[in-house]
């Protein structure tokens, strides 16, 4: 019966059935849903343990967002008024309406936190070598690009959370030289917090920030391919080359008949030989799947044990006492609220050394980081190669200091933005909103 | 000669095909600077002097303190100058809530991140008998309003 079955459904949907090696191959590559895999991936670059798949997550995590964020839209309305009712909405009158919602929001919280440690992955593992600096360059931007879109994204729902958002995050690109006050004028689309402030973050929000992080993603997976694969590949490569080469004395046949010599070596364009290698599909196809499922039930998961927050409605009078921004942006309010600095009567704002100047010296040796690694290029591709340690070190030090303002922000800031040790008790403020 | 001027002729026609196309992208963000702003006005009415007791009184929907000695008044931001939040009055100094800056009640800076101090604004008195407020023109500290000499 099943044998039947199956029998039916490959006489239904297939006209045809790989027969050889070669045969496999085409199949992958010229199929609509394959095509975009190579033919065969090597083993070295699917292994669960060098890469723990964090650039298929952040890509699931991206797919989901994508879903969610179109669904939801169906409900938003992008107006000063009624955004807030909306979101209401969703979380009373629109069936699995708050489902929907948290899932976007943890998947989105999810995104920056993956994209960070696949990020670090890639850096630990100093894949970022070669032809790969330009990958390395097309992730910064990707993780910037997710930033901004949980920023345009947490503006949304018009509640406090959102409007001491923008009005802290744009007051920060006012303190930028020269064009400060512009790029301000233009987010806000006037002087102050309205109606066209919500419209552009919406609209950037829910199709130029996707649209550009879809495409770039496309570019970054195509470099991934035309970079011959994960870096881990170059481990198997030079065990390969280490392994000498005897060329086979042969005779070869020229116009002047067979003269003694050696046959042409026939290389694979990775370097890498038949048995490094397995077909993309199902192989890959597979894990990916898996992937996804696994990244899709945790989120759903998240969406059901814990509400995405929502504040009282947006009132410009009143500031919420401490008004905190979300965890992945506490370490910059940390730093724009401890960087001013008096040299006399001359003051430097902790909004542009803070908010700006470190943030943006901090993302320049990022970008230019694989221009400075200067350890041998055995190094790369290998987790935590000895040659690079002090790279290694700086790197986790610089992320522990992040997470250690993180934590500052989050747990000790009181009110007034004071700190408060655990079981200090925290002064009632009075609540207004 | 004749390939010269081919040459030029053909520059013409291609440059001002894309400068045409250019000057369309350049007309399309321009769109992006309103040219009209339904913003409230900076210079507005607030309530009469007599309304206000001695001391500090917030005006939440105008972000701003009416401050009351005897008879003078003046008028100072509720805006922090860090980042833009409203700092709250406690009786002896402005705090702010977002990033902790601390202001003297005359609005300088005791301490935290803000640059500057709190704004004063000119303010006068209407003919008909209001405070009013210009928010767009800042004064000096020490400026005072005589005004609401009816009781104090
Ligand atoms: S906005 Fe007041 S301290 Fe930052």
């Amino acid at each position: 019966m099943a044998d039947k079955l199956k029998a039916l459904w490959r006489k239904t949907f297939w006209a045809w059935s790989p027969e050889s090696e070669r045969e496999s191959s085409e199949a992958i590559v010229r199929n609509f849903w394959l095509h975009w895999f190579p033919a065969k991936v090597a083993r070295a670059s699917m292994d669960w343990n060098y890469s723990f798949w964090l650039g298929t997550a952040s890509a699931a995590l991206l797919l989901i967002l994508t879903v969610t964020g179109v669904m939801l839209m169906f409900f938003y309305v992008p107006s000063t008024e009624r955004a807030y009712g909306s979101i209401k909405d969703l979380e009373y009158a629109v069936s699995f309406g708050r489902l929907l919602r948290n899932q976007h929001r943890w998947a989105a919280e999810g995104m920056v936190a993956v994209v960070y440690i696949h990020m670090a992955r890639v850096f630990f593992t100093g894949a970022y070598r070669g032809t790969r600096a330009i990958n390395w360059v097309v992730g910064v931007v990707l993780f910037l690009s997710t930033l901004f879109l949980s920023f345009t994204g947490y503006l949304l729902p018009w509640d406090q959370l959102a409007f001491w958002a923008i009005t802290v995050g744009t007051s920060i690109a006012k303190q930028a030289p020269l064009v400060g006050p512009t790029v301000q004028f233009i987010l806000l689309g006037g002087h102050e917090i309205g109606q066209q402030t919500l419209l552009r973050f919406y609209v950037l929000h829910v199709f130029f920030l996707p649209v550009f992080v879809w495409v770039l993603f496309g570019y970054h997976m195509w470099r991934v391919r035309k970079d011959g694969g994960l870096a881990a590949i170059e481990r198997v490569r030079d065990a390969r080359t280490m392994i000498p080469k005897t060329t086979p004395a042969s005779k070869s046949y020229s116009l002047f008949g067979i003269t003694p010599g050696t046959s042409v070596q026939v290389m694979s364009s990775t370097g890498l030989e038949e048995s490094d290698q397995v077909f993309s599909s199902p192989n890959m196809s597979r894990r990916i799947a898996l992937v996804f499922l696994v990244v899709f039930n945790i989120t759903l998961l998240a969406a059901l044990l814990f509400n995405a927050p929502l504040e009282g409605l947006a009132n410009p009078s009143v500031t919420p006492n401490p008004a905190k921004a979300p965890w992945y942006f506490v370490w910059l309010q940390e730093l724009v609220a401890s960087t001013t600095v008096r040299i006399g009567g001359f003051t430097v704002s902790g909004a542009l050394l803070g908010g700006i100047l470190l943030p943006g010296f901090l993302l320049g040796v990022l970008t230019l980081w694989p221009w400075l690694d200067r350890s041998p290029l055995r190094t790369q591709g290998r987790w935590l190669a000895p040659e690079r340690k002090r790279q290694n070190v700086t790197f986790a030090v610089a992320t522990l200091l992040i997470i250690v303002l993180i934590m500052v922000g989050v747990y000790l800031r009181g009110p007034y933005w004071r700190i408060y040790w655990p079981g200090q008790a925290r002064p009632e403020t009075p609540r207004l909103y | 000669m004749d390939g010269d001027r081919r040459k030029v002729l053909r520059l013409i026609g291609k440059g001002s095909v894309l400068a045409a196309f250019l000057a369309q992208i350049g007309a399309a963000g321009r769109a992006f600077f309103p040219n009209v702003l339904y913003e409230p006005p900076s210079r507005f009415k607030i309530k009469r002097p007599d309304d206000y007791p001695d001391g500090y009184t917030l005006d939440a929907a105008h972000r701003l303190y009416v401050v009351r000695q005897k008879d003078a008044f003046h008028v100072i931001s509720a805006v922090c100058t860090h980042l833009g939040c409203n700092v709250q009055w406690s009786d002896t100094e402005f705090d702010c809530p977002c990033h902790g800056s601390r202001f003297r009640p005359d609005g300088t800076v005791i301490s935290g991140p803000a640059p500057r101090p709190l704004e004063w604004f000119a303010t006068s008195v209407s003919p008909d008998g209001f405070l009013e407020v210009d928010s767009g023109t800042e004064v000096a500290r020490g400026f005072r309003l005589i005004a609401g000499k009816g009781n104090a």
